[in-house]
């Protein structure tokens, strides 16, 4: 049986407001579990209770209720943490020290030190393509960089486990998928991903199970395929396909008792062409 | 994947990786500006003294140097501590660190031992400016005692130039300078951690010191006369007990007059301010241990 990366069990957080008599609850009753080596997205609009219950897991904040563990440590004990890499929701480090002194900090604080610590923040700078900035100051890095380098720092602990809260917001294109292409790379390396994002291209890319959370609750969960798909429908896409051809094929299908639900031209996904106009050498 | 190591519940080396941070953090805010007005001013009063005053100048120069000492050190731990934790939170890089495996506790002295690095570098450097220029104007006052002083009473009057100069017994009052910037910056560290602005933190925190420093008159005022009230006397030892009592640490009037600090009382006003150091570090820990980020 494999481990559980997360597992929360009946979870709830109340928030009390000022001047309110009844308290805000973030989250109610929430349970759920993510295999180890799983790609788990959890989405939700914005005030549905992610955050505070990623910052329940990540100890941040305790919970009113329930428990929740990592890799089976209970998530208010320090200890839990030696499993998890964070990245925040644009993420802001010391702006005075360069890419590689900021993963010297904080590999010193996942205990890490000497040469081990030396080698293990060049390697970093080098997975999420820093390496040549490595000399240079945060204050200088773009966005896309500052997104970089928080991943580089979340992994400098050799985690278990990512917690990754919007690691493409404000992202153009080509680092956004640079960077969904570092999440697979992680996900192939065994590493549990718990992605928060409101991209949701990319989580249908990226994901192997959703949770959906609204008004603190988890409303649906499951895998990908089988919360979009339509058992009762297939998709064929065919090429040069004449009129005729089309007509012949809604005609064969009504009389097996089958009915053409919709004919289109397939569109091209805008990121891919995107990507491919901007990629093209002059 | 590799296997989580042993988790030590307490490490030298992360508070030790947060101080040093923190140091380059307040160094990099150009706090060191204070620190040239502190020797602007100490010159500048040298100077001032040659000309203006009728005491002894050294005597003139020890009072300004110390008391400039105090005040700067004071006021550089108090803006430097009120930013530190508003600032983390607000740039959610408090969250990225406390999301490694680092106690709240650690982050804390972590922090706080940054600022206590600072400080003391500070009084260190203004240390060697005021005995610089305590120097000079010791050299100059010998020179002209040379010139205008009758041969039979030079020996004399230099000796007592140079007993009025920088000599050790200064060392124990710098101390205690030290002591109390450091105290009250574990005291901003504390109301930092229950306030939610750095304005209120700053503000609360001068309002403490002013207390800290009238409370002795207070209490003598208060008590001193042969009729007081029972509330009055609760009354003051509330104050006397969550206050420190700052006036305590101002013992820098009678060394700059030459008189030497009895060792008795360096020891118990340094460990009652080393007391209040702990006690405000415990409490800063209990509140921020059990606060929501």
């Amino acid at each position: 049986m494999s481990i559980s990366a997360i597992s929360i069990q009946n979870l709830s957080k109340e928030f009390h407001v000022p001047f309110r008599r009844e308290p805000l609850r973030a989250v109610k009753n929430l349970s759920l579990e993510v295999p180890a080596g799983e790609v788990y997205g959890l989405l939700g609009p914005n005030g549905s209770g992610k955050s505070t219950t990623m910052k329940i897991l990540l100890g941040l904040v305790s919970p009113s209720a329930g428990s929740s563990f990592l890799f089976n440590v209970n998530s208010r004990h320090v200890e839990s943490r030696e499993s998890v890499g964070f990245l925040p929701e644009n993420p802001y480090f010391y702006k005075y020290l360069t890419g590689l002194e900021t993963l010297l900090f904080f590999g010193k604080l996942c205990g890490l030190r000497g040469k081990t610590l030396q080698d293990k923040a060049r390697l970093m700078l080098q997975t999420v393509g820093l390496a040549d900035a490595a000399d240079r100051r945060l204050g200088g890095y773009s966005k896309g960089m500052l997104q970089r380098i928080g991943l580089a720092q979340a992994l400098i602990g050799e985690p278990r486990l990512l917690v990754l809260d919007e690691p493409t917001a404000g992202v153009d294109p080509a680092g956004s998928h640079e960077i969904r292409d570092l999440i697979l790379q992680f996900k192939a390396q065994g590493i549990t991903v718990l992605l928060c994002s409101h991209m949701l291209n990319q989580v249908q890319e990226i994901c192997d199970r959703i949770g959906v959370m609204n008004r603190g609750e988890l409303v649906a969960e499951g895998r990908l395929d089988e919360l979009l798909s339509s058992p009762n429908q297939t998709e064929l896409v065919l090429e040069n396909a004449s009129p005729s051809l089309l007509e012949t094929c809604a005609r064969l299908a009504a009389e097996s008792g089958a009915r053409v639900v919709e004919n289109r031209k397939p569109h091209a996904d805008l990121e891919r062409f995107f990507l491919k106009i901007t990629r093209q050498k002059p | 994947m590799p296997a989580s190591p042993k988790h030590s519940l307490f490490s030298p080396r992360r508070v030790l990786a947060l101080a040093h941070n923190t140091l380059l953090e307040l160094v990099r805010l150009k706090v060191f500006y204070f620190l040239l007005l502190f020797a602007f001013l100490v010159i500048g009063s040298s100077i001032f003294t040659v000309k203006f005053s009728f005491q002894n100048p050294l005597q003139v120069l020890k009072d300004i140097g110390l008391g400039a000492m105090s005040i700067f050190s004071w006021l550089l731990g108090l803006l430097c501590t009120a930013g530190l934790l508003p600032k983390d939170q607000e740039d959610r890089t408090l969250y990225t660190i406390l999301a490694k495996p680092v106690s709240r506790f650690e982050y804390l002295l972590g922090k706080l031992s940054g600022v206590f690095f600072l400080l003391t570098l500070a009084v260190v450097l203004m240390s060697v400016v005021f005995a610089g220029v305590l120097g000079l104007r010791e050299q100059q006052e010998i020179a002209a005692a040379v010139q205008n002083t009758p041969p039979e009473s030079l020996a004399q009057e230099i000796e007592s130039i140079r007993s009025a100069a920088f000599q050790a017994n200064l060392l124990p009052g710098i101390l205690l300078i030290l002591l109390k910037s450091l105290l009250c910056s574990t005291l901003t560290l504390l109301l930092s951690t229950i306030a939610s602005s750095s304005v209120f933190t700053i503000l609360s925190s001068v309002v403490i010191y002013l207390i800290g420093h009238v409370q002795g008159i207070a209490r003598e005022a208060w008590l001193g006369g042969g009729e007081t009230t029972a509330v009055l006397k609760v009354l003051s030892a509330s104050v006397a007990l969550v206050f420190p009592d700052l006036q305590l640490f101002n013992v820098v009037d009678e060394i700059a007059v030459g008189t030497a600090l009895p060792m008795a009382l360096f020891w118990q006003v340094g460990g009652l301010g080393l007391f209040y150091i702990l006690i405000y570090f415990l409490l800063a820990q209990v509140v921020f241990a059990s606060r929501e980020l």
